[in-house]
């Protein structure tokens, strides 16, 4: 293992370069734009699940003093959606509406008692359509279509073998199969989703200030949809409080702000309640998996099967996406020799599902290390022992074709074994306490963009002016994560220079280089890398100008701490100031830039749907929880968590702590208590007491250790760290119920009425036992 | 998005008999105190009263007091300082166990005692009840929960009364007719619509505790550790002497209103606190009625319940 | 209807006409333009929009504007003095107590409260008293340690 590089500013941990804004609450965030001119949008939205649209009559509603504008279907005929061969979906329901909540109308008016009430007289006539709720009823023989060209109800199936499953299941000592059930569950960022849509009508200009993580795919949705040429538009990204997922598409709010603010010739503020922003979900879907395994007595594993059924929600969205990491993702954790997945993306009228946190990976990797765990009990093998039996060697590729460079997850089971005390705790736990384990991994930026252009895949430039500053432009989304900071840190490791010198201006598609957004983890890895070419380019130009006041090659300059000198020479050292100064006189302010493209061989396997999964690098964890259970009212305590996550190199430590713990915490609320409840597509849970986002009471401590494994290809070694974490919580819960309760779940979350009735179940089936 | 909270005029009166004499003179009058359940409702569009009776002005209801006939709280104080000044340990623990901090601070005692029933058919946005032709208990004809029954299920969900019914609360209700006095059971009606038995024109003005040297405890079914409201509710409270422990046991988020159950044969030293304490967790299942008025499944709230009350009885026999 | 409240903000003194149908999150937001109240939910459920009112951390998206008339009113924009940072608002910064920012006013605000009555709260202390706060992105692990970190910087 290469040693990892402590660096001036990299590998030291700062705080967020915009974190004084948040604790001083001068950080801008979409709704706080506030202002005078503003109008009020509101969304009318279906109440049925299903249906075809005969009539809307909006002429009392428009008479309404305070009403200036009023849009429906009928104002814009382009679909618009992430995928470009799977758009599907309009920003106001034409025709058909296909789950309750849908838009089917919008208002702008001078306040929103005005916009209430206005919504109140449109008049709605819908022809109901039989509704279908659960992949069953959708895949039943004669059920209704959501979509004409979608036979079945399906979106994607998906069948991929790698090898021969059926020879690897034969060589086993013990195949077990089990089949877990994962409820739908939502991002619940705290903030909720809000755009302001400007439009100049002397201009044709359009500008857009939303909640996006991808500006990008805004600016190109809102050029479709509204027939604008793109560049008459602008989008602006404010603070935006969390995504996890929830907003790496255009969402329909965003366009239905822009065609308001059209017809209205003005501005509206378009700000979704708590509920609109549960209804525009693109959550995790409720998924079922059907898991294999094979396993050899010494628990290596010989081979792997697994069918997925994915209840999508009623429109493509990211879903093709979903069902194909699910698969993909079963690759590059483990040597496992052969792996079969059928998946299956089904239509139901429900709001759609999309990215979350660990898109496509979290519930199969839960269905996998908890078959692993019980397998293992059942062939007495540590679980543990079980993982180490079954470790890559990297430098390689997955039987699908996926590069990995850098493998540190043996690191990780042994700092967390120890920190756990494992070896001395496991089987000692008194009755109704327990500990259980499981790993997981996820990429560091998906090698190939939905919106394939050819272009590099991340742009950084930098402006260094007459006042010594240097500025770094990205558009990379920073909601939270600290990936601003990031860009800052590496311009300021590269440059030699104090974090102070360095502001780094983001998202704003006038100012700053096109960039893909905030999902996959690509930031760090993509945006970090072209922030490292942009300031090498820097250098260049001030180690020239240095070269030249020192007069010797540029290659015996060096730059540190604000200064330019000779290496080892006695010559004194230029100071930045001084440097900067020469290298302006030469050529006046100076612009350059950075890009990152991906390598052609991370960019997967050559099979259908090989792209999906593929990336530069996989991050690993591995982790322990122990669990109290109170076997009366089958409440669970999480008491401790110990995690260790290989992020490659942890450009900032501090960042990369508070994003394992909160992925890692956020994979407790799914494993907990998170779920969506609907009733006939009425979404019971539009609220925070009914959707359970875990309370500070009742989260645990959770002690972090960061392994380094140095990818060759990553920033300064760096891989991703805000997800890799989160799939092993469900899990190693699951497995810690087991091993306090000696009764195994098959259904996420473990809510306590759940698990009472499995407790009630095993203990029936106990005294069956002890009676026979 | 607030800023939609309908139009009412904000009355302030300073005295009970002024409140009193509102209430019964204006048309579509609701008392408010805290707001934490009246606004938080009216935000989803569960009320549109033409005028708010704002009651923290009233300084004789924010008292409490202790003399020989007992403990007397106001009803305008404070969750907070309520927990602070308890001497009941079953009352204490309810009224923290309520919503988060923050709400504390401004709900009241009186406000607990008349919260809404609530029911997830119910405590949803205009859209979603509009979309579901509303309920039984707002605008509608429906029970959601019980179709084919004629009342509405929605289940009382306050912390506070069970641990007051246990230990023997009575209620002040001032009317324009004076004050009367009524146990504190008698308060609730058991439906989940008309759950109180007030009049329109009539205020819970003060709780009295009778002394005593109970022993009390309350104990709550919940999903987080802050804010949920309870699933199912219990507070106990319990008489010891030398050779028999004595309970009495209430509910809370079981049925449309809180449950004081009939007295349970004592526990005697010559009990086997098995048997004992496993017919205790079937009385209380059998007392506990919950619906579909949850998400969380009714029989999960049954069975918790009844284990969490067995289980705090004998944990108070054993002090 | 409209009421005239006189009240104090951030220390400074204020007379406005407010509807009685006004919530003091519009009030603060939309007629003050303190911005830094955040509504994170639709009524009383994730503390976002906490603010001190006469010393005591309350949600204020759930509050009558009206029922402020006389109240002292602490929000984010009045913790700093000078630009020096209170020590919850360095602890929060510095420990990354905050991530995305969104919870953090509401945060720090129920924690400042906590520590004028307990200023040495045990791990549990600072968890009861912010547990009508939500945070989706720290775990609350980092928040913890920021309340913590404030206390000790407290003599």
């Amino acid at each position: 293992m290469i040693e990892p590089i402590k660096g001036t500013v990299v590998g030291q941990p700062v705080p967020l370069v915009d974190g004084i804004e948040k604790v001083t609450g001068k950080a801008v965030f979409t709704a706080d734009l506030i202002a005078p001119d503003n109008l009020t949008g509101r969304i009318l939205r279906s109440p049925v699940s299903h249906g075809r649209i005969i009539r809307i009559d909006t002429s009392k509603a428009e008479a309404l003093e305070g009403v200036t504008a009023i849009v429906t279907g009928e104002d814009c005929a382009f679909t618009y959606g992430v995928i470009p061969i799977a758009m599907n979906e309009y920003p106001i329901a034409r025709d058909r509406v296909r789950y309750r909540g849908e838009a089917v109308a919008a208002v702008a008016a001078v306040d929103a008692r005005t916009a209430e009430a206005a919504l109140e007289l449109i008049e709605l006539e819908i022809e109901e359509l039989p509704a279908v709720y659960t992949p069953k009823e959708s895949r039943a023989v004669g059920a209704e279509l959501l979509h004409d060209n979608k036979p079945g109800n399906l979106e994607r199936e998906v069948h991929h073998e790698f090898g021969n499953v059926e020879d690897g299941f034969a060589s086993a000592d013990l195949v077990s199969q089990e089949v877990f059930h994962c409820a739908e569950i939502n991002h619940a960022q705290m903030e909720p989703h809000a755009a302001l849509a400007e439009y100049d009508v002397s201009r044709d200009h359009l500008t857009l200030h939303s909640v996006s993580q991808v500006p990008f795919y805004v600016h190109l949705t809102l050029a479709r949809c509204l027939e604008m040429d793109t560049s008459h538009i602008r989008v602006v990204k404010p603070f935006v409080g969390g995504g996890f997922g929830s907003r790496t598409e255009t969402l329909n709010f965003e366009i239905i702000a822009a065609l308001l603010a059209r017809k209205a010739g003005g501005k509206v503020m378009m700000q979704l309640t708590r509920e609109e922003t549960f209804i525009t979900h693109r959550g995790r879907p409720d998924t079922e998996v059907k898991m294999k395994i094979g396993l050899s007595k010494s628990g290596k594993i010989t081979a792997a099967a697994c069918e997925v059924v994915m209840s999508g929600g009623a429109y493509a969205g990211y879903g093709l996406v979903t069902i194909l990491y699910a698969g993909a993702l079963l690759h590059g954790i483990y040597d496992v020799p052969t792996i079969k997945y059928d998946g299956y993306r089904v239509y139901t009228n429900h709001p759609p599902c999309g990215a979350m946190r660990g898109h496509g990976t979290v519930d199969v990797r839960h269905a996998f290390e908890c078959l692993l765990d019980r397998m293992a009990r059942q062939l007495n093998l540590d679980p543990f022992e079980v993982r180490k039996a079954n470790m890559l060697a990297a430098p390689m590729f997955t039987a699908n074709g996926l590069m990995i460079n850098s493998y540190g997850l043996p690191e990780c089971l042994e700092k967390v074994k120890a920190a756990s005390g494992w070896n001395e705790r496991i089987g000692q736990m008194p009755e109704g306490r327990g500990l259980g384990m499981a790993c997981s991994h996820y990429v560091s930026g998906a090698a190939k963009p939905v919106h394939w252009t050819g272009e590099p895949h991340a742009v950084v430039s930098m402006k260094l002016d007459f006042d010594g500053g240097i500025t770094a432009f990205t558009g990379a989304s920073d909601i939270g994560q600290g990936s601003t900071t990031i860009v800052a840190m590496a311009a300021a490791e590269i440059l030699g220079v104090d974090l102070g010198r360095v502001r780094v201006l983001t998202n704003d598609s006038a100012v700053t280089p096109k960039d893909n957004g905030s999902y996959s983890s690509r930031v760090t890895f993509m945006v970090g890398n072209a922030a490292i070419e942009a300031a090498k380019a820097m250098r260049e130009k001030l180690v020239a100008a240095a070269a030249t006041k020192l007069d010797v090659s540029p290659d015996e300059v060096e730059c540190e701490g604000e200064s330019f000198f000779v290496a080892g020479s006695s010559q004194s050292a230029l100071p930045f100031q001084d440097v900067a100064i020469a290298a302006l006189a030469s050529e006046g302010t100076i612009n350059v830039k950075g890009t990152f493209t991906t390598p052609v061989e991370a960019q997967g396997g050559k099979h259908r749907g090989g792209a999906v999964g593929s990336t530069m690098g996989f991050s690993y964890a591995a982790q322990v929880v122990e669990v109290a259970v109170d076997p009366d009212t089958g409440q669970i305590a999480v008491d401790k968590v110990w995690v260790a996550l290989d992020c490659g190199f942890a450009i900032n430590p501090l960042a990369v702590e508070g994003q394992i713990e909160g992925s890692v915490w956020m994979g407790m609320g799914q494993g907990l208590s998170e779920e969506t409840h609907y009733k006939n597509g009425l979404p019971v849970h539009g609220n925070f007491l009914d959707y359970r986002v875990p309370t500070i009471v009742e989260s645990p401590d959770i002690e972090v250790h960061i392994v380094e494994s140095i990818d060759p290809l990553g920033p300064f070694g760096a891989k991703e760290a805000g997800e890799g974490a989160l799939s092993g919580f469900p899990p190693a819960l699951a497995n810690a119920v087991a091993n306090a309760i000696q009764t195994d779940v098959n259904f996420l979350p473990l809510t306590p009425d759940r698990l009472l009735v499995a407790l009630n179940k095993s203990r029936r089936a106990a005294r069956r036992k002890e009676a026979s | 998005m607030s800023d939609t909270l309908p139009n009412f005029q904000l009355l302030r009166p300073d005295t009970i008999q002024a409140a009193v004499a509102i209430l019964h003179d204006t048309e579509n009058a609701k008392l408010c105190a805290g707001g934490t359940d009246l606004i938080v409702n009216m935000r989803r569009g569960l009320a549109t009263p033409k005028a708010l009776v704002d009651l923290t002005a009233i300084k004789e209801m924010q008292q409490i007091t202790n003399d020989t006939e007992g403990l007397h709280i106001g009803a305008g104080v404070t969750l907070s300082e309520l927990a602070q000044n308890t001497p009941h340990s079953a009352i204490a623990q309810a009224a923290l166990a309520i919503a988060g901090p923050g709400h504390r601070f401004a709900a009241t005692v009186g406000g607990n005692l008349c919260l809404d029933t609530r029911c997830q058919y119910y405590n949803q946005s205009h859209w979603w009840r509009k979309s579901n032709d509303f309920c039984l208990k707002y605008r509608g004809e429906t029970c959601h929960v019980a179709p084919s029954g004629n009342r509405c299920r929605a289940a009382f969900t306050g912390d506070l009364a069970p641990a007051f019914l246990v230990l023997g609360a009575e209620v002040d209700i001032a009317s324009p007719q004076g004050i009367r006095r009524i146990p504190l059971a008698e308060l609730y009606s058991g439906d989940g619509t008309d759950y109180l038995t007030l009049a329109d024109n009539e205020i819970v003005t003060k709780i009295h505790l009778p002394p005593g040297s109970a022993k009390s405890v309350y104990g709550k079914i919940r999903i987080r550790g802050a804010l949920d409201f309870p699933l199912a509710g219990v507070a106990i409270a319990a008489k010891k002497s030398a050779r028999e422990t004595r309970f009495r046991i209430a509910l809370t988020g079981t049925n449309s209103r809180p449950v004081l159950l009939d007295d349970p044969a004592p526990f005697t030293t010559n009990d086997s606190a098995e048997t004992y304490f496993s017919a205790l967790n079937k009385a209380v299942q059998k007392a506990a009625s919950p619906q579909r008025s949850t998400i969380t499944a009714p029989l999960y709230r049954k069975q918790s319940i009844g284990a969490l009350a067995a289980r705090l009885a004998q944990g108070l026999t054993n002090d | 209807m409209k009421q005239i409240i006189s009240l104090s903000i951030n220390g400074k003194q204020f007379e406005d006409a407010v509807s009685d149908n006004m919530l003091l999150i519009d009030y603060l937001r939309n007629t003050r333009g303190l911005t830094g109240t955040k509504t994170g939910c639709d009524g009383g459920e994730c503390g976002a929009c906490t603010v001190i009112i006469d010393g005591q951390a309350r949600p204020s998206c759930i509050t009558l504007a009206s029922t402020c008339h006389g109240a002292s009113i602490e929000t984010i924009e009045g913790q700093a003095r000078n630009g020096i940072l209170t020590p919850l608002q360095q602890a929060f910064h510095e420990n990354l107590g905050t991530q995305c920012g969104f919870c953090t006013p509401g945060m720090i605000l129920t924690a400042e409260a906590l520590l004028r009555h307990n200023p040495d709260p045990s791990e549990d202390e600072i968890k009861q008293a912010l547990g009508g706060n939500l945070c989706r992105c720290t775990g609350y692990v980092k928040i913890i340690k920021s309340v913590r970190t404030a206390a000790e910087a407290n003599p």
